[in-house]
């Protein structure tokens, strides 16, 4: 039957983080349903658009830790240490969505929600969840930066592995400091206005905002880097790199500090 | 949208299901598709997204007659078990369907035990399985 061929299909043919990008995009499929059901909302928004919006963002960044994948050292994700390690990752992955899920379901809020004893105990694990899942950018970032056979041009792999470093470390900070305080606001909104799609806050501080750049540090510092092997001369490519990291970090510090202040980013 | 609005769909589309069932000696392969996996699908969806919305706010349970009684007074629940019904029954409806294709009992056969599915689901099973042991009786003799 149609079924049992395409699950046969999947595993096979792509890696194990990608299996898992396809089921975080196709289990976004009920809860879009849910959000045309449910009048609920939460900030504004209906009570199902965080969900959504995690298994997007994890989708994504699970399809791109899969393209990169292919830079690493030869063997690496065939070892057993790795594979135990990706299947801590995906297992994180899956307690993430399936906490913030549960929270929508049962109409409250997965972070910050202290509101009772098993949340308050949930929520530091997910933030422990959070961290190892965000590790693996680290860990493919070091192992790229140190592999001597990507057959990439060598400001293009440092882009990447600067990315993916870049990535972990900035997202432990803003995340980290995020998950600390009791919301994601600095102030408190008066008319609640938002941008769209991302829901910043156009009023207050907003710590969602760092959070944002800091994770997408490795789309746009190995997009520096493919340009700079693209436009400029071997020579001048790998100082470029460095430079786009570091002002990268800048403008993600720079969107923390404003955050920090009370101030929105738009 | 309502649970009544839903409810207006979600007939429509079972019973559509039911007729392609009907016709499948025309296209058994569309036939199974459709009615095998795309329609219960789409109304697994539904009844996913109506268990994720209204589960946590009904009242009942599973353990007793009168907690599953208790289940059914929210509209969105009790739609959501109608909704059970009729895309589980298809799903048999095309088991059926495909069984028989399989193991050479003519259509005509079938057509009374999808009939008494659509309407009773495990009424038209159980003939089914009948009908099964009685014909393959009959051709070991």
């Amino acid at each position: 039957m149609t079924l049992s061929v395409s699950s046969r299909y999947l595993p096979g043919e792509f890696s194990a983080l990608t299996t898992m990008a396809v089921i975080l995009a196709l289990a976004s499929v009920p809860l879009l349903a849910a959000m045309l059901l449910d009048s609920r909302q939460i900030d504004g928004d209906s009570i199902w658009l965080k969900p959504l919006k995690f298994h997007a963002a994890l989708a994504i960044y699970l399809v791109t830790l899969a393209f990169f994948a292919r830079y690493l050292p030869a063997g690496l994700t065939d070892g057993r240490g790795w594979r135990a390690y990706q299947t801590i990752v995906l297992g994180c992955i899956a307690a993430e969505v399936i906490w913030i899920g549960a929270a929508a379901a049962l109409g409250t809020t997965s972070h910050f929600n202290v509101s009772s004893p098993v949340w308050a105990a949930v929520y530091p694990l997910m933030g422990l969840a959070a961290v190892t899942l965000t590790s693996m950018s680290l860990a493919m970032g070091i192992a790229i930066w140190r592999n001597p056979a990507t057959g990439l041009a060598p400001a293009l792999q440092l882009s990447i592995a600067l990315g993916l470093i870049l990535t972990f470390a900035l997202t432990v900070i803003t995340a980290g400091y995020m998950s600390n305080t009791t919301g994601h606001y600095v102030g408190t909104p008066l008319t609640g206005a938002k941008l769209p799609v991302l829901g910043w806050s156009t009023e207050v501080g907003e710590l969602r905002a760092p959070h944002f750049l800091a994770t997408h540090a490795l789309h746009g510092v190995p997009l520096v880097g493919w340009l700079a092997t693209l436009i400029l001369p071997g020579t001048w490519a790998i100082p470029t790199v460095w430079l786009a990291a570091l002002a990268y970090a800048a403008l993600v510090g720079l969107a923390f500090a404003r955050s920090l202040a009370g101030l929105p980013l738009i | 949208m309502t649970p009544d609005d839903l409810f207006q769909l979600a007939n429509p589309l079972a019973l559509l299901g039911w007729i392609i069932l009907a016709a499948s000696p025309l296209s058994p392969r569309w036939a199974e598709l459709i009615a095998g996996v795309a329609i219960p699908l789409v109304m697994a969806v539904g009844y996913t997204a109506l268990i994720l919305v209204h589960w946590s706010d009904a009242t009942g349970g599973y353990g007793s007659l009168p907690d599953v009684m208790a289940l059914f007074t929210s509209p969105a629940i009790a739609l959501a078990g109608w909704v059970h019904y009729l895309a589980f029954d298809l799903f048999v409806g095309a088991w059926i369907t495909r069984t028989a294709r399989a193991e050479g009992i003519a259509h005509l056969f079938v057509l009374p035990c999808l009939v008494l599915t659509f309407l009773f689901g495990p009424v038209g099973f159980l003939s089914f399985f009948i009908l099964r042991t009685a014909l393959a009786k009959r051709s070991i003799a």
